[in-house]
């Protein structure tokens, strides 16, 4: 695949044919790019696509598989110093910085100035107040980066990548967290470095961002390559198709013919730490879908409306046979018939060390015991019905759950739920690192807790999935829900332009 | 393995070699204790001078019960995750003094609702600074200990307190069935009891659940402040058992009693496998881990060596069996 920047200069960075896998999957298949100095090279591409692990092999934080990288036509040796001493220099997605400690100290974190080892604390604030002019924020040195706000720690970090002269500069989604003023000065910052002969690479989900700074574009699927071009030959809106693919056609044949019932969960003005004022109604036998980015309050949203994070407004009433209840507390949620489906299961929806059957056991103690003592013959029948309910191979009950691969580890967090007949079920990224056979089977598994008339609520950033789970899908971005999808115009166009706000390049 | 053989995911799956030593650990931890104890008992029969005696056995069974009691009740903080509850010494000394001296003045039923009460009190602070506020157990119950022995001190203004010299308090703390003395039987009956509370409970269930993942736990609909409190409050239950069989010994009291009680109640549970990480752990292994402990005291004793060398000993003894829990852990791990 070809690697050439736009003009005829050679490029100050190269990647060549990198190849990265992270045990059986492969996250970055054969990708090649190179920015030349004073280039804004965008690279963008869904959820998982190999964004942030081509970044990480570029700035030598992962080591290639396969392929190499180049800086001025020179191959970089592995391993992080030599690309530091190269002059690459990583934004993290993550904010890096130390709270406790000042702006000073965390821009130059790791490569203090000293003098007989001796901190020099002069020439340190010195360096940092250079760094903060060159991007051009005033911010005080000595303040604890703890008191800053989210977007001048986002400066804060670029300082830091900037203090140590980079000659290139790769950014991971820096603006994820910004407002649009504080978006639009960094761009021009960007611009500006650019312009003093950086060469920048920028992974962005927002395409406006990209069609504003950027001089060319990569897009990844899937961790291929699917095309590198100069900006000026392209429109946001062959980019959103590149992102997704061309299969935009979906199998209507898997399709449940859904008579939704009642409204079950009726959510009103939610606000949260990142959601922001949403109303959401949930019918009985409805699969609604939640889509958006990362960080656009999707799990934020669904944590607060059945009390596992707190909200600091809003009011979440569930209806079950003409019994309304009011939720309020996780455990009211669980009380009254919700079951949830954890993001991490790993973390959040298993005891790993734990059997199959204690897992099972968690939810479903009270009907499993009697004054309290726990009935060991119910257990065990009712913990087989249900392993062989969901498909887990082998329906070893007294096996860890953590000996299991990841989807037959969901089926088991699946099971442990559906041994409640809940009336509202919650799932959040229900085949997030599943593979292909356990992802079709979990799939029909939610269509039949739907088809049994219960109320499911679904957040996927997997847009095929989505699409082909849910009645409705509502397109959250920046913790507001910015536009609901009927089965009719649900695409994976129309879902990424609502989640990407695409469609404000137009207007 | 059947033809079933799971499809692991590749990442986290251990080479054999480092899984056969993660299985060698785990089963060391978990039940090395039955061996170390058993050849511990025969090679003290064997070569030590004057272990086999009656007094010496009768002996072994006093000092082991309280401390055992003790232990056994520690066990549930222990696999809750939350290290280990310090106050016990506290708790002890408290239900010693109340013991002699509350039934000295208003009988032994109010002492008993008395050392109750006391026993709540702890449990509920301890309980709800680390299972609603999630503070650091050791620090707290440290803490505790303080306040605790603060009080005794100040209420008993230090001094000993003395029970009547052939009350019933006497006649059971010197009454025993063969060479096991009453005290050893109430550890025994402690040991089933609990035992069961753990295992074969909603309770006891969900103190292990959540011991191994907190996270979890909470998102099955648990309200794990309450299993937190619970946990607190069978150790100081345990504790006021342990404080009394203490008292009822010596038929003495004083804001001294139990010094030391937390580290060999610690002892005991981490020799019996239970891990300090939470989630793993068992109540009779516990039982057999203050046996060991104190049968390799008495071994000491016996050769005249001084408390100075136990207590070296004892460290040891600690450091090594949590060394062993902990790289079990971290080999199953990678």
């Amino acid at each position: 695949m070809g690697s050439t920047g736009s003009g005829g200069a050679p490029p100050l960075i190269e990647a060549e044919h990198i190849v990265k896998r992270f045990g059986g999957a492969i996250a970055v298949d054969d990708v090649s790019l190179g920015v030349q100095a004073g280039e804004i090279h965008a690279v963008v591409g869904e959820n998982g696509a190999g964004k942030s692990t081509l970044m990480r092999v570029l700035a030598g934080i992962l080591d290639p598989d396969e392929g190499e990288v180049r800086v001025d036509g020179q191959v970089l040796a592995r391993g992080t110093r030599s690309a530091i001493d190269a002059g690459i220099a990583l934004v993290h997605q993550e904010l890096s910085l130390v709270p406790e400690m000042t702006v000073a100290e965390n821009i130059l974190l790791g490569a203090f100035p000293t003098k007989a080892g001796f901190t020099e604390y002069k020439e340190l604030k010195q360096i940092a107040a250079d760094a903060l002019e060159e991007i051009g924020v005033s911010v005080d040195l000595d303040e604890r980066v703890k008191r800053l706000s989210v977007a001048l720690r986002q400066f804060v970090e670029i300082a830091r990548a900037v203090a140590r002269k980079p000659r290139v500069l790769i950014l991971d989604e820096p603006t994820a967290t910004l407002t649009p003023a504080e978006t639009d000065y960094l761009l021009a910052m960007l611009e500006r470095l650019a312009a003093g002969g950086m060469a920048i690479a920028y992974i962005s989900h927002r395409i406006p961002e990209v069609f504003r700074i950027c001089t060319n574009v990569t897009i990844l699927r899937d961790g291929k390559q699917v095309l590198t071009t100069p900006i000026a030959d392209i429109t946001p809106e062959q980019v959103v198709d590149q992102m997704v693919g061309r299969e935009l056609k979906r199998d209507l044949a898997t399709h449940r013919d859904a008579e939704p019932g009642e409204v079950v969960l009726r959510a009103e003005g939610i606000i949260a730490p990142g959601v922001n004022d949403v109303d959401l109604q949930v019918r009985a036998g409805e699969i609604v879908g939640l889509g958006g980015l990362v960080g656009a309050g999707r799990s934020e949203l669904v944590r607060a409306i059945i009390g596992a994070d707190n909200r600091s407004a809003g009011k979440v009433a569930l209806t079950v046979g003409g019994k309304v209840s009011m939720l309020s507390t996780y455990q009211s949620s669980v009380r009254n018939g919700v079951a949830y489906v954890p993001e991490e299961r790993r973390t959040d929806g298993l005891a790993l060390t734990m059997t199959v059957t204690d897992n099972i056991r968690l939810p479903n103690r009270k009907q499993l015991s009697k004054a309290g003592f726990m009935l060991g013959g119910k257990i065990k029948e009712v913990a087989q019905q249900l392993a062989d309910k969901v498909g887990l191979r082998p329906p070893e009950i007294t096996r860890e759950a953590g000996q299991y691969s990841g989807g037959n580890q969901q089926k088991i967090v699946l099971a442990k739920w559906l041994g409640r007949r809940p009336d509202f079920i919650v799932l959040d990224e229900p085949t997030r690192g599943v593979d292909v056979g356990a992802k079709a089977e979990i799939h029909r598994l939610v269509k039949g807790i739907a088809d049994q008339g219960t109320a499911v609520l679904v957040v996927s950033s997997d847009l095929p999935e989505l699409l082909e789970l849910s009645d409705v899908i509502h397109v959250m971005r920046d913790g507001r829900i910015t536009g609901t999808l009927g089965r009719a115009d649900a695409n994976e166009k129309s879902v990424m332009s609502l989640a990407s706000g695409e469609s404000e390049v137009k207007a | 393995m059947s033809e079933t053989a799971v499809v692991e995911d590749k990442q986290q799956v251990a080479p054999p070699e480092e899984r056969q030593a993660a299985r060698i650990l785990k089963w060391t931890s978990e039940n090395g204790i039955f061996i170390f104890t058993a050849v511990l008992i025969v090679f003290a029969l064997i070569f030590v001078d004057g272990f086999s005696s009656l007094i010496n056995i009768t002996d072994v069974f006093h000092r082991a019960a309280p401390i055992g009691i003790v232990a056994v009740g520690m066990t549930f903080v222990v696999i809750s995750g939350n290290y280990l509850d310090l106050s016990v010494v506290a708790q002890v000394a408290t239900a010693g003094v109340i013991l002699i001296a509350v039934s000295n003045s208003y009988g032994i039923p109010l002492a008993i609702l008395a050392a109750l009460a006391a026993a709540s009190l702890f449990a509920l602070v301890n309980g709800t600074a680390v299972g609603v506020f999630k503070a650091n157990a050791v620090i707290v119950t440290l803490s505790t200990t303080f306040i605790g022995l603060g009080l005794l001190r100040f209420f008993s203004g230090g001094s000993i307190f003395f029970g009547p010299p052939d009350g019933p308090i006497r006649a059971f703390g010197l009454g025993k069935i063969g060479p096991v003395p009453y005290s050893a039987v109430v550890l025994i009956i402690m040991t089933i009891l609990l035992s069961l509370l753990l295992n074969r409970t909603n309770f006891g269930f969900l103190v292990k659940s959540f011991g191994v993942n907190e996270q979890a736990t909470r998102l099955g609909g648990t309200n794990t402040s309450l299993v937190i409190i619970g946990a607190f409050l069978v150790t100081s239950v345990a504790a006021m058992v342990g404080g009394f069989v203490l008292a009822a010994f010596s038929n003495t009291a004083v804001s001294n009693d139990g010094v030391g009680y937390e580290f060999e109640a610690l002892a005991a549970i981490i020799v019996g496998g239970t891990s300090v990480f939470g989630g793993r752990g068992s109540i009779y292994r516990t039982f057999l881990g203050v046996i060991f402990v104190s049968v390799l005291t008495n071994i000491l004793v016996l050769f005249g060596i001084g408390f100075g060398y136990q207590q070296v000993a004892l460290g040891v003894l600690i450091v090594l069996a949590v060394s062993i829990d902990a790289l079990g852990r971290k080999v199953s791990k990678r």
